[in-house]
C-alpha cells in the first residue's frame, strides 16, 4: 500500500480539520437561522473553495486545499466513502411497513408525486436540451436524471418541518412521510439506473440496467433482509455491541456497494438498499440506529457537503435563465403531482396543497444526486449549481408553507 | 363465572376432527360460561354420519348440545367458508385452533387460521394450546398502541380479564422511533431529541391515561409499560416473555396480503410466531 509523505499526510488532516470545523460554525449558524444544517455546511464549501477564498486567496486556498495533489485523492477518497455512508443511513431511515401502512392517499400521493414532476423533468429535458446548458451526447441518460431529480423529496427536512408545527402524527403528516419515503426508494432506483446506461461507465442497455437493478434491490430486499434479520440477534450475542453492529453494518454497506459497482449501477445504490435491509430489523433498536446516524452525519456528511462548495465556483456558473428553469419545472411539478395525488387520495384542497409542499422540500438528497451527476458529467457546472439553489430554496420554503396552508390545524395543536 | 357486560353473544367455533378438537371444544365451553354465548359450530367437510355422531356425541360431553347452539357442515373452502357463516350469523368472535408456528411456505401461503385472521370481520381467538381441562387465564397482555381502535381493544381485554378473574392485565405501549430518527439525522442537539421524543409519547400517554378512566377495571391489576421498538414485535416479544395466558390486538385496519407477509409489520409479526393464545379485536362500530 502507498503511503502519503510527511508534507501530504499533514495537508490531508489540515484539510479533513478545517473542513470539519468551518463546516459546524457555519452549520450552526443556519440552523439558527432554522435553516437545515446542509445549507450552512454547502455554504462553508462555497466560502472555502474557488468561489471566494480561492477567488480572492487563491494561494492560501490552494496551501490548504489542493496543493498536495495525493493529499486531494485521498481526500476524494473520503468523500466518495462519505456519500455510500450518507445513503446507507438514508436506507436505514426508510420504514419499509410505514410504506406497507399507508392507503390510497399515500398510494396517489406518492405516485403521482413521482410520475408528474419526473414528465416534467423528463420531457423539459429532451425536448429543450440547449435551455439547460447542456449539449449532452446521451440524451435519454440525461432526460432521465433530471426528471428523477425532480421527483426526490428530503425525508429529514419534511419530517422536521412537520414537528416543529406538531402535524407529525397527524394524517396530513402520515401521508406526507409515506409518500415521500415512496418517491426516494423509487427515485434511488431510477437514478441507478441512469448511472448505469451512462456511456463511459456500464453502458448497459435500459433493459439490462433495470434487470440488474430490480434484481439486486429485490434480492436483498427479501432473502438479505431476512437473513440480516436472522443472524442480528446471533452477532449480538458474540461481538461487543454496538461497536459490531457499527462495523458489520457498514461494512456489509461497503460490499453492497462494490456489488452494485461492479454491475455497473451506481455504488451508493448499493448501500442504500442495504441500509433499508437492516434499518427493517426488529433487532436494530432507535439507539444503535442513532450511533450510525451520529457518526455519519456529524463527520461525514458535513466532509461530503463543504467538498462540493470545491468542485464549482457558484457565482461564475451561476446562469439565472436555467435557475429559474430548474426552479419552476421542480416546484411546479412536484407540487401539482403530489397535490393532485393527495386530493384524489380524499384530502380537501387546502390539506392537498399543504401535502404538495411538504414534499417539495429536496433538500441533502437532492445536493448528493446533483454531486453524483456532476461528477460523472452527466451534467454540467451551470445545471448543477441551479440544482443546488432549488434544492436549499425548496428546503427552505417548505415550512412557511405548511404553516400557511394548515394554520387552522397548527393553531388547533397549540391551543391542545 | 359470568361476565356483566356480555361482549360476545353469538361464538362460532371452527371445528376440525383433529387431535386438538376435544380440547378447542373443552375451551369453547368454558368461553359460553363465562359469556353466556350462543354457539356455533362449524365444520368445513362434507357431512358423513361417523363424523356427525362424533361431533354429537363430543358436544353432548362438552355440555354444548344445548337448543340455542345450532351446528353448520358446509362443502367448500374452509376460510371462504368460514367467513361466509360468521357474516351471516353475525358472529362476535370466531375460535379457531393454531399451531404456534407454521412451515415457512405455509405461512407464506397462509393456513386456515392465519389466512382467517387476516380477512375476518369479527373478533378471532386463536388457541395455541387448547386445553381438555382449561387452566383458564392469569396474565393477560393488551396492545396499548395510540390508535382509534385501542379504546375498544382495552375495554375488550379488560372485561375478557375480570370475566376470567385474572390476575394481572399489561398494557403495552409501543412506541416506533422511527420517525424521531428522521428528524434526529437532521440536526437535533441531544437534549431537544429528549424533548421532541416527550412531546411524541406525551400525547399518547394522555390518551390512553384517558381511556383508562373511563374502563371499569375493578380490582384487577392493571400495569402500563412502554416499550421502543417495531409495533407488533415489541408486545409479541413481551407477551413470550412474560409467559402471558392471552395477548389482546387490534384487528388490522385493510386486509393484509402476501407482501405483508413478505414485509412484516404490527400483527404479522405476532402471527409468523404466536407467543401465546392469541385475541384479535374487532370493533364494530370501525366496520
Amino acid at each position: 500500500m502507498k503511503t502519503l509523505t510527511h508534507n501530504e499526510n499533514i495537508s490531508l488532516i489540515l484539510s479533513m480539520g478545517l473542513m470539519l470545523i468551518i463546516a459546524r460554525i457555519f452549520g450552526e449558524f443556519f440552523r439558527k437561522l432554522k435553516m437545515p444544517l446542509v445549507v450552512g455546511e454547502l455554504i462553508a464549501g462555497v466560502v472555502l473553495g474557488p468561489t471566494l477564498l480561492g477567488h480572492f486567496y487563491p494561494e492560501l486556498s490552494e496551501l490548504v486545499f489542493t496543493k498536495n495533489i495525493n493529499a486531494s485523492y485521498a481526500l476524494g477518497g473520503i468523500i466518495n466513502v462519505s456519500v455510500i455512508m450518507l445513503l446507507f443511513v438514508a436506507g436505514m431511515e426508510l420504514d419499509l411497513s410505514l410504506i406497507r401502512q399507508q392507503g390510497k392517499a399515500a398510494f396517489t400521493t406518492s405516485s403521482l408525486g413521482l410520475v408528474i414532476p419526473l414528465g416534467f423533468g423528463f420531457v423539459a429535458a429532451y425536448y429543450f436540451t440547449p435551455y439547460f446548458g447542456e449539449n449532452s451526447s446521451d440524451i435519454l441518460a440525461f432526460s432521465l436524471f433530471l426528471g428523477t431529480a425532480m421527483s426526490i423529496s428530503a425525508l429529514p427536512v419534511i419530517a422536521r418541518t412537520l414537528m416543529d408545527l406538531g402535524l407529525f402524527r397527524t394524517r396530513v403528516g402520515s401521508i406526507i412521510i409515506a409518500s415521500a419515503m415512496i418517491d426516494d426508494l423509487i427515485g434511488w432506483i431510477l437514478f441507478s439506473m441512469t448511472m448505469g446506461m451512462l456511456k463511459g461507465s456500464a453502458n448497459h442497455s435500459i433493459i439490462l440496467t433495470l434487470m440488474y437493478t430490480l434484481t439486486y434491490a429485490v434480492l436483498m430486499l427479501t432473502f438479505g433482509r431476512i437473513l440480516i434479520n436472522k443472524s442480528l440477534p446471533w452477532a449480538e450475542k458474540h461481538f461487543s455491541w454496538p461497536g459490531g453492529f457499527l462495523s458489520i453494518s457498514l461494512g456489509l454497506a461497503f460490499l453492497g456497494a462494490a456489488l452494485t459497482e461492479y454491475m455497473g449501477l451506481h455504488a451508493i445504490f448499493g448501500a442504500f438498499i442495504v441500509g433499508i435491509a437492516f434499518g427493517d430489523s426488529v433487532h436494530v433498536t432507535e439507539k444503535t440506529k442513532d450511533i450510525v446516524n451520529q457518526f455519519v452525519t456529524n463527520i461525514f456528511a458535513p466532509l461530503f457537503f463543504v467538498a462540493i462548495g470545491f468542485k464549482v465556483n457558484f457565482i461564475l456558473h451561476f446562469n439565472l435563465q436555467i435557475t429559474l428553469l430548474v426552479i419552476g419545472i421542480a416546484i411546479l411539478g412536484k407540487v401539482f403531482g403530489a397535490s393532485l395525488g393527495a386530493y384524489l387520495g380524499g384530502l380537501n384542497k387546502k390539506e392537498s396543497l399543504a401535502v404538495g409542499f411538504g414534499m417539495n422540500a429536496r433538500g441533502a438528497m437532492e445536493i448528493i444526486l446533483a454531486t453524483l451527476a456532476l461528477q460523472a458529467k452527466l451534467i454540467g457546472e451551470e445545471l448543477f449549481v441551479a440544482i443546488i439553489i432549488m434544492a436549499v430554496l425548496t428546503s427552505v420554503m417548505a415550512g412557511p408553507m405548511l404553516q400557511w396552508l394548515l394554520k387552522s390545524k397548527v393553531l388547533q395543536k397549540s391551543e391542545k | 363465572m359470568s361476565s356483566d357486560a356480555v361482549i360476545f353473544e353469538k361464538i362460532a367455533v371452527a371445528v376440525a376432527f383433529s387431535p386438538r378438537c376435544e380440547a378447542i371444544l373443552a375451551e369453547a365451553r368454558l368461553l359460553q360460561q363465562t359469556f353466556g354465548s350462543n354457539m356455533v359450530f362449524i365444520h368445513v367437510g362434507k357431512n358423513s354420519l361417523q363424523e356427525e355422531l362424533y361431533l354429537k356425541h363430543l358436544l353432548h360431553r362438552f355440555g354444548l348440545d344445548q337448543p340455542e347452539n345450532k351446528t353448520i357442515w358446509k362443502e367448500g373452502d374452509p376460510v371462504d367458508v368460514i367467513l361466509e357463516i360468521c357474516q351471516q350469523e353475525k358472529i362476535d368472535l370466531l375460535v379457531a385452533g393454531a399451531l404456534e408456528k407454521e412451515s415457512l411456505l405455509k405461512y407464506f401461503m397462509g393456513g386456515v387460521s392465519r389466512q382467517l385472521s387476516r380477512k375476518v370481520k369479527c373478533s378471532l381467538l386463536m388457541l395455541t394450546e387448547p386445553n381438555i381441562h382449561p387452566k383458564g387465564l392469569t396474565q393477560i397482555v393488551v396492545e396499548g398502541t395510540d390508535h382509534p381502535k385501542t379504546e375498544n381493544t382495552i375495554a375488550v381485554a379488560v372485561e375478557v380479564a375480570k370475566a376470567y378473574h385474572a390476575k394481572k392485565v399489561n398494557i403495552i405501549q409501543e412506541s416506533d422511533l422511527s420517525k424521531l430518527a428522521l428528524i434526529r439525522s437532521d440536526e437535533l442537539k441531544e437534549n431537544e431529541a429528549g424533548l421532541r421524543k416527550k412531546q411524541l409519547l406525551k400525547e399518547e400517554d394522555e390518551k390512553l391515561k384517558e381511556i383508562l378512566r373511563c374502563t371499569d377495571c375493578g380490582n384487577l391489576e392493571v400495569k402500563v409499560e412502554r416499550i421502543e421498538g417495531k409495533p407488533g414485535y415489541v408486545i409479541s416479544k413481551f407477551a413470550r416473555d412474560c409467559q402471558a395466558d392471552l395477548l389482546v390486538v387490534s384487528s388490522p385496519d385493510k386486509q393484509l396480503n402476501l407482501l405483508d407477509r413478505v414485509f412484516p409489520h404490527d400483527i404479522e409479526y405476532a402471527l409468523s410466531d404466536l407467543p401465546c393464545n392469541l385475541l384479535i379485536v374487532h370493533s364494530k362500530e370501525q366496520d
